[in-house]
Protein backbone atom coordinates (compact mmCIF):
# COMPACT_ATOMS: atom_id res chain seq x y z
CA UNK A 1 0.00 0.00 0.00
CA UNK A 2 1.42 3.39 -0.86
CA UNK A 3 0.51 6.43 0.11
CA UNK A 4 0.07 9.52 -2.05
CA UNK A 5 0.05 13.26 -1.37
CA UNK A 6 -0.36 14.67 -4.26
CA UNK A 7 -0.06 18.61 -3.41
CA UNK A 8 3.78 17.76 -1.37
CA UNK A 9 7.09 16.91 -3.49
CA UNK A 10 7.06 17.32 -7.30
CA UNK A 11 6.73 21.10 -6.59
CA UNK A 12 7.27 22.83 -9.86
CA UNK A 13 6.00 25.21 -11.77
CA UNK A 14 3.92 23.04 -14.35
CA UNK A 15 2.51 20.65 -11.78
CA UNK A 16 1.15 23.71 -10.02
CA UNK A 17 -0.18 25.24 -13.34
CA UNK A 18 -1.65 21.45 -14.04
CA UNK A 19 -3.18 21.71 -10.33
CA UNK A 20 -4.22 25.00 -10.53
CA UNK A 21 -6.78 24.54 -13.48
CA UNK A 22 -7.74 21.46 -12.80
CA UNK A 23 -11.29 20.95 -11.34
CA UNK A 24 -11.69 18.70 -8.10
CA UNK A 25 -13.78 16.50 -10.05
CA UNK A 26 -11.25 15.93 -13.07
CA UNK A 27 -8.82 15.51 -10.49
CA UNK A 28 -9.99 12.65 -8.63
CA UNK A 29 -10.71 11.10 -12.35
CA UNK A 30 -6.65 11.54 -13.37
CA UNK A 31 -5.85 10.73 -9.51
CA UNK A 32 -8.09 7.20 -9.80
CA UNK A 33 -6.62 6.61 -13.12
CA UNK A 34 -3.46 6.63 -11.83
CA UNK A 35 -3.08 3.16 -10.34
CA UNK A 36 -4.70 -0.54 -10.67
CA UNK A 37 -6.42 0.29 -7.14
CA UNK A 38 -7.23 3.78 -5.85
CA UNK A 39 -8.55 4.11 -1.95
CA UNK A 40 -10.06 7.99 -0.99
CA UNK A 41 -9.85 7.92 2.37
CA UNK A 42 -9.91 9.74 5.40
CA UNK A 43 -6.38 8.82 8.11
CA UNK A 44 -8.84 9.09 11.14
CA UNK A 45 -12.02 7.22 9.51
CA UNK A 46 -11.97 3.88 10.94
CA UNK A 47 -14.02 2.43 7.82
CA UNK A 48 -11.17 3.24 5.46
CA UNK A 49 -9.23 1.35 8.08
CA UNK A 50 -11.25 -1.77 7.60
CA UNK A 51 -11.35 -1.24 3.23
CA UNK A 52 -7.81 -1.10 3.24
CA UNK A 53 -7.68 -4.35 5.63
CA UNK A 54 -9.84 -6.22 3.13
CA UNK A 55 -7.39 -4.82 -0.05
CA UNK A 56 -4.70 -5.76 1.81
CA UNK A 57 -5.65 -9.60 3.00
CA UNK A 58 -6.40 -10.05 -1.04
CA UNK A 59 -3.15 -9.51 -1.42
CA UNK A 60 -3.70 -6.21 -3.23
CA UNK A 61 -1.66 -2.85 -3.03
CA UNK A 62 -4.05 -0.38 -3.11
CA UNK A 63 -2.92 3.78 -3.56
CA UNK A 64 -4.09 5.46 -0.84
CA UNK A 65 -4.70 9.20 -0.52
CA UNK A 66 -5.86 10.07 2.95
CA UNK A 67 -7.83 13.77 1.51
CA UNK A 68 -7.34 14.73 5.60
CA UNK A 69 -3.71 15.16 4.50
CA UNK A 70 -4.26 16.92 1.72
CA UNK A 71 -4.42 21.03 2.03
CA UNK A 72 -6.69 20.57 -1.20
CA UNK A 73 -8.20 17.19 -0.16
CA UNK A 74 -11.99 19.14 1.47
CA UNK A 75 -13.06 19.89 -2.48
CA UNK A 76 -11.83 16.58 -3.26
CA UNK A 77 -14.01 14.92 -1.02
CA UNK A 78 -16.58 17.09 -1.74
CA UNK A 79 -16.84 16.26 -5.13
CA UNK A 80 -16.39 12.56 -4.49
CA UNK A 81 -19.60 13.06 -1.86
CA UNK A 82 -21.01 14.61 -5.31
CA UNK A 83 -19.91 11.75 -7.72
CA UNK A 84 -21.57 9.17 -5.04
CA UNK A 85 -25.04 11.16 -4.35
CA UNK A 86 -24.23 10.76 -0.78
CA UNK A 87 -23.59 12.09 2.23
CA UNK A 88 -21.61 9.73 3.87
CA UNK A 89 -18.97 8.92 1.22
CA UNK A 90 -15.50 7.47 2.89
CA UNK A 91 -13.87 5.74 1.54
CA UNK A 92 -14.42 5.50 -2.16
CA UNK A 93 -12.70 2.78 -4.11
CA UNK A 94 -12.04 2.80 -7.83
CA UNK A 95 -10.80 -0.06 -9.72
CA UNK A 96 -8.89 0.11 -13.03
CA UNK A 97 -9.75 3.82 -13.23
CA UNK A 98 -13.61 3.16 -12.64
CA UNK A 99 -15.51 3.82 -9.66
CA UNK A 100 -17.03 1.34 -7.72
CA UNK A 101 -18.23 3.20 -5.01
CA UNK A 102 -18.21 3.13 -0.83
CA UNK A 103 -18.12 0.60 1.67
CA UNK A 104 -21.24 -1.03 0.77
CA UNK A 105 -20.95 -1.74 -2.76
CA UNK A 106 -16.91 -3.03 -2.03
CA UNK A 107 -18.72 -5.54 0.21
CA UNK A 108 -21.44 -6.54 -2.54
CA UNK A 109 -19.17 -7.05 -5.11
CA UNK A 110 -16.77 -9.14 -2.96
CA UNK A 111 -20.04 -11.21 -1.64
CA UNK A 112 -21.32 -11.41 -5.33
CA UNK A 113 -18.13 -12.75 -6.77
CA UNK A 114 -17.31 -9.55 -9.17
CA UNK A 115 -14.57 -7.68 -6.55
CA UNK A 116 -11.96 -10.37 -7.95
CA UNK A 117 -12.44 -10.47 -11.94
CA UNK A 118 -12.48 -6.51 -11.56
CA UNK A 119 -8.95 -6.51 -10.15
CA UNK A 120 -7.97 -9.36 -12.29
CA UNK A 121 -8.62 -7.34 -15.14
CA UNK A 122 -7.49 -4.59 -13.90
CA UNK A 123 -4.12 -6.10 -12.90
CA UNK A 124 -4.03 -5.80 -9.68
CA UNK A 125 -4.49 -9.73 -8.59
CA UNK A 126 -2.47 -12.40 -10.66
CA UNK A 127 -4.00 -15.66 -8.85
CA UNK B 1 -82.98 26.85 22.16
CA UNK B 2 -84.34 23.61 22.63
CA UNK B 3 -87.36 22.73 20.09
CA UNK B 4 -85.08 21.87 17.61
CA UNK B 5 -82.83 19.72 19.54
CA UNK B 6 -84.99 17.18 20.09
CA UNK B 7 -84.08 16.63 16.04
CA UNK B 8 -80.97 16.20 17.20
CA UNK B 9 -81.73 13.97 19.98
CA UNK B 10 -83.57 11.95 17.08
CA UNK B 11 -80.80 11.47 15.32
CA UNK B 12 -78.24 10.73 17.73
CA UNK B 13 -79.42 7.38 19.23
CA UNK B 14 -81.08 6.48 16.09
CA UNK B 15 -77.98 6.82 13.80
CA UNK B 16 -75.88 4.86 16.48
CA UNK B 17 -78.75 2.03 17.08
CA UNK B 18 -79.27 1.84 13.69
CA UNK B 19 -75.27 1.19 13.38
CA UNK B 20 -75.88 -1.67 15.32
CA UNK B 21 -73.77 -0.57 18.44
CA UNK B 22 -75.33 -1.26 21.99
CA UNK B 23 -74.45 0.84 24.78
CA UNK B 24 -72.27 3.14 22.60
CA UNK B 25 -75.28 3.98 20.75
CA UNK B 26 -76.75 5.63 24.03
CA UNK B 27 -73.33 6.36 24.96
CA UNK B 28 -72.53 7.83 21.86
CA UNK B 29 -75.80 10.04 22.39
CA UNK B 30 -74.83 11.31 25.64
CA UNK B 31 -71.23 12.39 24.67
CA UNK B 32 -73.10 14.05 21.45
CA UNK B 33 -75.19 16.26 23.18
CA UNK B 34 -71.99 16.62 25.37
CA UNK B 35 -69.96 18.11 22.54
CA UNK B 36 -73.01 19.85 21.41
CA UNK B 37 -73.26 21.37 24.85
CA UNK B 38 -69.83 22.27 24.78
CA UNK B 39 -69.11 25.54 23.72
CA UNK B 40 -65.57 24.85 23.08
CA UNK B 41 -66.24 22.21 19.98
CA UNK B 42 -63.70 22.89 17.11
CA UNK B 43 -65.78 24.26 14.68
CA UNK B 44 -65.28 27.75 16.87
CA UNK B 45 -68.97 28.49 17.18
CA UNK B 46 -70.98 29.87 20.03
CA UNK B 47 -72.51 26.86 20.36
CA UNK B 48 -76.00 26.69 22.38
CA UNK B 49 -75.19 26.34 25.95
CA UNK B 50 -74.46 23.53 27.94
CA UNK B 51 -77.55 21.27 29.35
CA UNK B 52 -79.37 22.37 31.87
CA UNK B 53 -78.93 20.16 34.85
CA UNK B 54 -82.47 18.98 35.14
CA UNK B 55 -81.43 17.18 32.09
CA UNK B 56 -78.44 15.53 32.32
CA UNK B 57 -79.05 13.02 34.93
CA UNK B 58 -81.96 11.55 32.54
CA UNK B 59 -80.08 11.60 29.92
CA UNK B 60 -77.28 9.91 32.08
CA UNK B 61 -80.11 7.07 32.90
CA UNK B 62 -81.21 6.81 28.95
CA UNK B 63 -77.70 6.08 28.33
CA UNK B 64 -77.26 2.96 30.87
CA UNK B 65 -80.67 1.60 29.66
CA UNK B 66 -81.00 -0.85 27.42
CA UNK B 67 -81.20 -0.84 23.94
CA UNK B 68 -84.87 -1.49 23.23
CA UNK B 69 -85.94 0.62 26.29
CA UNK B 70 -84.00 3.72 24.85
CA UNK B 71 -85.93 4.03 21.98
CA UNK B 72 -89.05 4.44 24.73
CA UNK B 73 -87.02 6.58 27.01
CA UNK B 74 -85.66 9.25 23.86
CA UNK B 75 -89.46 9.77 23.80
CA UNK B 76 -89.95 10.71 26.95
CA UNK B 77 -86.62 12.92 27.23
CA UNK B 78 -87.81 14.56 23.83
CA UNK B 79 -91.26 15.72 25.93
CA UNK B 80 -88.88 16.74 28.57
CA UNK B 81 -86.87 18.34 26.80
CA UNK B 82 -89.35 20.41 24.73
CA UNK B 83 -90.66 22.92 27.38
CA UNK B 84 -87.74 24.24 29.26
CA UNK B 85 -86.65 27.19 27.43
CA UNK B 86 -83.31 29.16 28.00
CA UNK B 87 -83.65 32.73 29.28
CA UNK B 88 -82.18 35.48 26.75
CA UNK B 89 -81.33 33.18 23.95
CA UNK B 90 -84.07 34.52 22.03
CA UNK B 91 -87.45 32.82 21.26
CA UNK B 92 -86.09 30.28 19.15
CA UNK B 93 -89.64 28.08 20.16
CA UNK B 94 -91.23 30.04 17.72
CA UNK B 95 -92.61 28.55 14.71
CA UNK B 96 -91.49 31.31 12.13
CA UNK B 97 -87.67 31.47 12.57
CA UNK B 98 -85.79 34.61 11.34
CA UNK B 99 -82.94 34.02 8.53
CA UNK B 100 -79.99 34.48 11.60
CA UNK B 101 -81.35 31.47 13.84
CA UNK B 102 -81.94 29.50 10.91
CA UNK B 103 -78.65 29.79 10.05
CA UNK B 104 -77.67 29.21 13.10
CA UNK B 105 -79.03 26.25 13.75
CA UNK B 106 -77.80 25.22 10.78
CA UNK B 107 -74.16 25.40 11.36
CA UNK B 108 -74.86 23.86 15.01
CA UNK B 109 -76.23 20.77 12.86
CA UNK B 110 -73.57 20.83 11.14
CA UNK B 111 -71.07 21.06 13.95
CA UNK B 112 -72.70 18.37 15.77
CA UNK B 113 -72.46 16.05 12.61
CA UNK B 114 -68.93 16.53 12.44
CA UNK B 115 -68.48 16.11 15.92
CA UNK B 116 -70.07 13.15 15.54
CA UNK B 117 -67.75 11.62 12.77
CA UNK B 118 -64.51 12.91 14.71
CA UNK B 119 -65.94 10.94 17.41
CA UNK B 120 -66.54 7.77 15.44
CA UNK B 121 -63.47 7.95 14.14
CA UNK B 122 -61.61 8.49 17.59
CA UNK B 123 -63.45 5.49 18.53
CA UNK B 124 -62.58 3.61 15.72
CA UNK B 125 -58.94 4.31 16.34
CA UNK B 126 -59.11 3.43 19.77
CA UNK B 127 -60.60 0.22 18.91
CA UNK B 128 -57.43 -0.80 16.50
CA UNK B 129 -55.27 0.74 18.82
CA UNK B 130 -56.26 -1.55 21.67
CA UNK B 131 -56.03 -4.56 19.46
CA UNK B 132 -52.56 -3.41 18.37
CA UNK B 133 -51.77 -3.28 22.23
CA UNK B 134 -53.19 -6.60 22.70
CA UNK B 135 -51.03 -7.87 19.95
CA UNK B 136 -47.81 -6.47 21.43
CA UNK B 137 -48.45 -7.20 25.08
CA UNK B 138 -48.79 -11.12 23.59
CA UNK B 139 -45.68 -10.04 21.60
CA UNK B 140 -43.86 -9.09 24.74
CA UNK B 141 -45.03 -11.94 26.87
CA UNK B 142 -43.79 -14.60 24.02
CA UNK B 143 -40.23 -12.77 24.09
CA UNK B 144 -39.86 -12.86 27.70
CA UNK B 145 -40.66 -16.71 27.72
CA UNK B 146 -38.40 -17.04 25.39
CA UNK B 147 -35.48 -15.58 27.62
CA UNK B 148 -35.16 -12.06 26.13
CA UNK B 149 -34.22 -9.32 28.80
CA UNK B 150 -36.84 -6.61 27.69
CA UNK B 151 -38.01 -3.73 29.95
CA UNK B 152 -35.12 -3.58 32.65
CA UNK B 153 -31.79 -5.21 32.25
CA UNK B 154 -29.60 -6.18 35.28
CA UNK B 155 -28.07 -2.46 35.42
CA UNK B 156 -31.44 -1.12 35.79
CA UNK B 157 -31.73 1.18 33.11
CA UNK B 158 -34.23 2.31 31.17
CA UNK B 159 -34.20 0.48 27.56
CA UNK B 160 -34.64 3.26 25.00
CA UNK B 161 -38.04 3.50 22.95
CA UNK B 162 -35.71 2.81 19.54
CA UNK B 163 -34.82 -0.51 21.45
CA UNK B 164 -37.92 -1.37 22.71
CA UNK B 165 -39.91 -0.86 19.22
CA UNK B 166 -37.06 -3.31 17.70
CA UNK B 167 -37.51 -5.96 20.53
CA UNK B 168 -41.63 -5.67 19.83
CA UNK B 169 -40.97 -5.86 15.93
CA UNK B 170 -38.04 -8.51 15.83
CA UNK B 171 -40.23 -10.80 18.26
CA UNK B 172 -43.25 -10.72 15.50
CA UNK B 173 -40.49 -11.41 13.01
CA UNK B 174 -39.39 -14.30 14.60
CA UNK B 175 -43.06 -15.77 14.67
CA UNK B 176 -43.34 -15.41 10.99
CA UNK B 177 -39.79 -17.22 10.74
CA UNK B 178 -41.10 -20.01 11.89
CA UNK B 179 -44.17 -20.20 10.10
CA UNK B 180 -41.46 -19.99 6.81
CA UNK B 181 -39.47 -22.84 8.36
CA UNK B 182 -41.98 -24.81 8.16
CA UNK B 183 -43.11 -23.97 4.60
CA UNK B 184 -39.86 -24.90 3.68
CA UNK B 185 -39.83 -27.91 5.60
CA UNK B 186 -43.24 -29.22 4.74
CA UNK B 187 -42.20 -28.09 0.97
CA UNK B 188 -39.05 -30.15 0.98
CA UNK B 189 -40.89 -33.01 2.03
CA UNK B 190 -43.37 -33.15 -0.04
CA UNK B 191 -41.18 -32.91 -2.84
CA UNK B 192 -43.02 -29.77 -4.80
CA UNK B 193 -41.41 -28.71 -8.15
CA UNK B 194 -38.18 -26.21 -8.14
CA UNK B 195 -40.69 -23.51 -9.25
CA UNK B 196 -42.57 -23.90 -6.24
CA UNK B 197 -39.57 -24.44 -4.11
CA UNK B 198 -38.14 -21.13 -5.16
CA UNK B 199 -41.59 -18.89 -4.68
CA UNK B 200 -41.38 -20.03 -0.87
CA UNK B 201 -37.40 -19.33 -0.91
CA UNK B 202 -37.60 -16.17 -2.57
CA UNK B 203 -40.08 -15.62 0.47
CA UNK B 204 -37.95 -16.45 2.75
CA UNK B 205 -35.01 -14.23 1.38
CA UNK B 206 -37.89 -11.34 1.44
CA UNK B 207 -38.40 -11.53 5.10
CA UNK B 208 -35.08 -11.23 5.91
CA UNK B 209 -34.88 -8.24 3.70
CA UNK B 210 -37.29 -6.93 6.03
CA UNK B 211 -35.35 -7.77 9.08
CA UNK B 212 -32.64 -6.32 7.47
CA UNK B 213 -35.34 -2.84 7.20
CA UNK B 214 -35.86 -3.01 11.07
CA UNK B 215 -32.15 -3.35 11.63
CA UNK B 216 -31.71 -0.22 9.68
CA UNK B 217 -34.23 1.40 11.48
CA UNK B 218 -32.57 0.19 15.12
CA UNK B 219 -29.05 1.01 14.16
CA UNK B 220 -30.19 4.58 14.14
CA UNK B 221 -32.01 4.68 17.08
CA UNK B 222 -30.16 2.77 19.31
CA UNK B 223 -26.60 0.94 17.81
CA UNK B 224 -25.47 -0.12 21.18
CA UNK B 225 -29.14 -2.32 21.61
CA UNK B 226 -28.26 -3.86 18.56
CA UNK B 227 -24.71 -4.15 18.73
CA UNK B 228 -24.62 -5.63 21.83
CA UNK B 229 -27.27 -8.42 20.98
CA UNK B 230 -29.98 -7.03 23.82
CA UNK B 231 -32.48 -8.30 21.15
CA UNK B 232 -31.25 -11.96 20.84
CA UNK B 233 -31.04 -14.95 23.20
CA UNK B 234 -27.98 -15.04 25.37
CA UNK B 235 -27.02 -18.12 23.41
CA UNK B 236 -27.44 -16.63 20.45
CA UNK B 237 -25.61 -13.57 21.82
CA UNK B 238 -22.86 -15.97 22.53
CA UNK B 239 -22.02 -15.89 19.32
CA UNK B 240 -23.27 -12.89 17.79
CA UNK B 241 -20.49 -10.96 15.25
CA UNK B 242 -21.45 -7.28 15.03
CA UNK B 243 -24.85 -7.38 15.90
CA UNK B 244 -26.40 -10.26 14.41
CA UNK B 245 -25.10 -13.26 12.89
CA UNK B 246 -21.56 -14.42 11.34
CA UNK B 247 -21.55 -15.19 7.65
CA UNK B 248 -20.04 -18.35 6.75
CA UNK B 249 -16.46 -18.79 6.60
CA UNK B 250 -16.18 -18.03 2.81
CA UNK B 251 -16.13 -14.55 3.04
CA UNK B 252 -13.55 -14.68 6.12
CA UNK B 253 -12.25 -12.09 4.75
CA UNK B 254 -14.66 -9.69 4.74
CA UNK B 255 -15.81 -10.32 8.18
CA UNK B 256 -11.94 -10.08 8.96
CA UNK B 257 -11.78 -6.69 7.62
CA UNK B 258 -14.64 -5.68 8.85
CA UNK B 259 -13.98 -6.93 12.38
CA UNK B 260 -10.07 -4.97 11.87
CA UNK B 261 -12.08 -1.76 11.20
CA UNK B 262 -13.68 -2.08 14.76
CA UNK B 263 -10.90 -2.61 16.30
CA UNK B 264 -9.30 0.17 15.40
CA UNK B 265 -12.50 2.21 16.66
CA UNK B 266 -12.23 1.08 20.11
CA UNK B 267 -8.89 1.49 20.18
CA UNK B 268 -9.19 5.01 19.16
CA UNK B 269 -12.48 5.31 21.42
CA UNK B 270 -10.52 4.17 24.62
CA UNK B 271 -7.80 6.56 24.02
CA UNK B 272 -9.86 9.35 23.74
CA UNK B 273 -11.38 8.46 26.52
CA UNK B 274 -8.39 7.46 28.81
CA UNK B 275 -6.14 10.59 27.63
CA UNK B 276 -6.59 14.28 27.23
CA UNK B 277 -6.47 16.42 30.25
CA UNK B 278 -9.15 17.30 32.73
CA UNK B 279 -9.85 20.53 31.66
CA UNK B 280 -10.37 18.98 27.86
CA UNK B 281 -12.98 16.74 29.13
CA UNK B 282 -15.97 18.68 27.21
CA UNK B 283 -13.85 18.20 23.58
CA UNK B 284 -12.85 14.58 24.74
CA UNK B 285 -16.24 13.86 25.03
CA UNK B 286 -17.47 15.70 21.90
CA UNK B 287 -14.88 13.77 19.65
CA UNK B 288 -15.66 10.47 21.91
CA UNK B 289 -18.98 10.94 20.82
CA UNK B 290 -18.47 11.34 17.44
CA UNK B 291 -16.28 8.10 17.28
CA UNK B 292 -19.14 6.28 18.49
CA UNK B 293 -21.23 7.28 15.62
CA UNK B 294 -19.51 5.53 13.65
CA UNK B 295 -20.34 2.19 14.91
CA UNK B 296 -23.72 2.87 13.51
CA UNK B 297 -21.55 2.42 10.00
CA UNK B 298 -20.25 -0.92 11.10
CA UNK B 299 -23.00 -2.44 12.39
CA UNK B 300 -24.43 -1.10 9.02
CA UNK B 301 -21.67 -2.55 7.17
CA UNK B 302 -22.22 -5.75 8.94
CA UNK B 303 -25.66 -5.96 8.20
CA UNK B 304 -25.02 -5.50 4.35
CA UNK B 305 -22.68 -8.49 4.50
CA UNK B 306 -25.08 -10.44 5.88
CA UNK B 307 -27.87 -9.46 3.64
CA UNK B 308 -25.34 -10.08 0.10
CA UNK B 309 -24.42 -13.65 1.35
CA UNK B 310 -28.10 -15.08 2.15
CA UNK B 311 -28.94 -13.55 -1.89
CA UNK B 312 -25.67 -15.15 -3.30
CA UNK B 313 -26.15 -18.09 -1.71
CA UNK B 314 -30.03 -17.73 -3.69
CA UNK B 315 -28.35 -16.99 -6.81
CA UNK B 316 -25.55 -19.71 -6.38
CA UNK B 317 -27.07 -22.66 -5.44
CA UNK B 318 -29.89 -25.06 -7.07
CA UNK B 319 -34.05 -24.20 -5.79
CA UNK B 320 -33.59 -27.57 -3.89
CA UNK B 321 -30.33 -26.59 -2.49
CA UNK B 322 -31.30 -22.91 -1.22
CA UNK B 323 -34.35 -24.41 0.18
CA UNK B 324 -32.70 -27.31 2.39
CA UNK B 325 -29.86 -24.30 2.63
CA UNK B 326 -31.74 -21.76 4.30
CA UNK B 327 -34.21 -24.25 6.50
CA UNK B 328 -30.82 -25.77 7.97
CA UNK B 329 -30.21 -22.27 8.83
CA UNK B 330 -33.39 -21.67 10.47
CA UNK B 331 -33.67 -24.74 12.31
CA UNK B 332 -29.74 -23.80 13.33
CA UNK B 333 -30.90 -20.63 14.90
CA UNK B 334 -34.28 -22.08 15.95
CA UNK B 335 -31.84 -24.54 18.41
CA UNK B 336 -30.04 -21.97 19.41
CA UNK B 337 -32.28 -20.37 20.38
CA UNK B 338 -34.29 -23.38 22.39
CA UNK B 339 -30.31 -23.85 23.67
CA UNK B 340 -31.24 -20.38 25.16
CA UNK B 341 -33.96 -21.11 27.08
CA UNK B 342 -33.34 -24.34 28.72
CA UNK B 343 -29.69 -22.99 29.94
CA UNK B 344 -32.15 -20.23 31.82
CA UNK B 345 -34.75 -22.52 33.05
CA UNK B 346 -32.00 -25.55 33.57
CA UNK B 347 -32.49 -26.45 37.58
CA UNK B 348 -30.89 -25.01 40.03
CA UNK B 349 -29.78 -26.34 43.81
CA UNK B 350 -32.27 -23.91 45.42
CA UNK B 351 -35.21 -24.88 43.24
CA UNK B 352 -37.52 -27.31 44.11
CA UNK B 353 -36.46 -30.15 41.57
CA UNK B 354 -40.13 -30.72 40.27
CA UNK B 355 -41.32 -27.16 39.22
CA UNK B 356 -38.27 -26.89 36.50
CA UNK B 357 -38.02 -30.51 35.61
CA UNK B 358 -41.42 -29.95 34.00
CA UNK B 359 -40.36 -27.13 31.70
CA UNK B 360 -36.63 -28.27 30.96
CA UNK B 361 -38.56 -31.66 29.71
CA UNK B 362 -40.64 -30.15 27.25
CA UNK B 363 -38.06 -27.81 25.98
CA UNK B 364 -36.09 -30.93 25.50
CA UNK B 365 -38.48 -32.45 23.82
CA UNK B 366 -38.72 -29.33 20.88
CA UNK B 367 -34.57 -29.80 20.57
CA UNK B 368 -35.24 -33.26 20.22
CA UNK B 369 -37.85 -33.14 17.82
CA UNK B 370 -36.36 -30.55 15.78
CA UNK B 371 -33.14 -32.62 15.86
CA UNK B 372 -34.80 -35.41 13.78
CA UNK B 373 -36.30 -33.18 11.56
CA UNK B 374 -32.74 -32.18 10.66
CA UNK B 375 -31.51 -35.60 10.30
CA UNK B 376 -33.54 -36.23 7.05
CA UNK B 377 -31.05 -33.65 5.46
Amino acid sequence: MHYHAESYGNYNASTVRQNAAVDPLERVVRLASGSAVVIFSLSTCCMCHAVKRLFCGMGVNPTVYELDLDPRGKELERALMRLLGDGSAMPVVFIGGKLVGAMDRVMASHINGTLVPLLKEAGALWL
Amino acid sequence: MFPPSPMKFHHNPRESLKSGEDSAGSESALISLASIGDNSTATGHRLQPPLPPEIQPQMEMASSSDKPATGVTQFQLDAKLAPPKRKGAGSTSDKVLDAKTVRRLAQNREAAKKSRLRKKAYVQQLESSRIRLAQLEQDLQRARSQGFIIGGGAAGGNISSGAALFDMEYARWLDDEHRHMSELRTALQAHLSDGDLRVIADKYIAHYDELFCLKEVAVVSDVIHLYTGMWTTPAERCFLWMGGFRPSDLIKQAEEALSQGLEQLQQSLISTIANGSVNDSMNQMAVALGKLTSLEGFVRQADNLRQQTLHQLRRILTVRQTARCFLVISEYYGRLRALSSLWASRPRENFIAGDNSCQTSTDLQMVLSSRNQFSNF
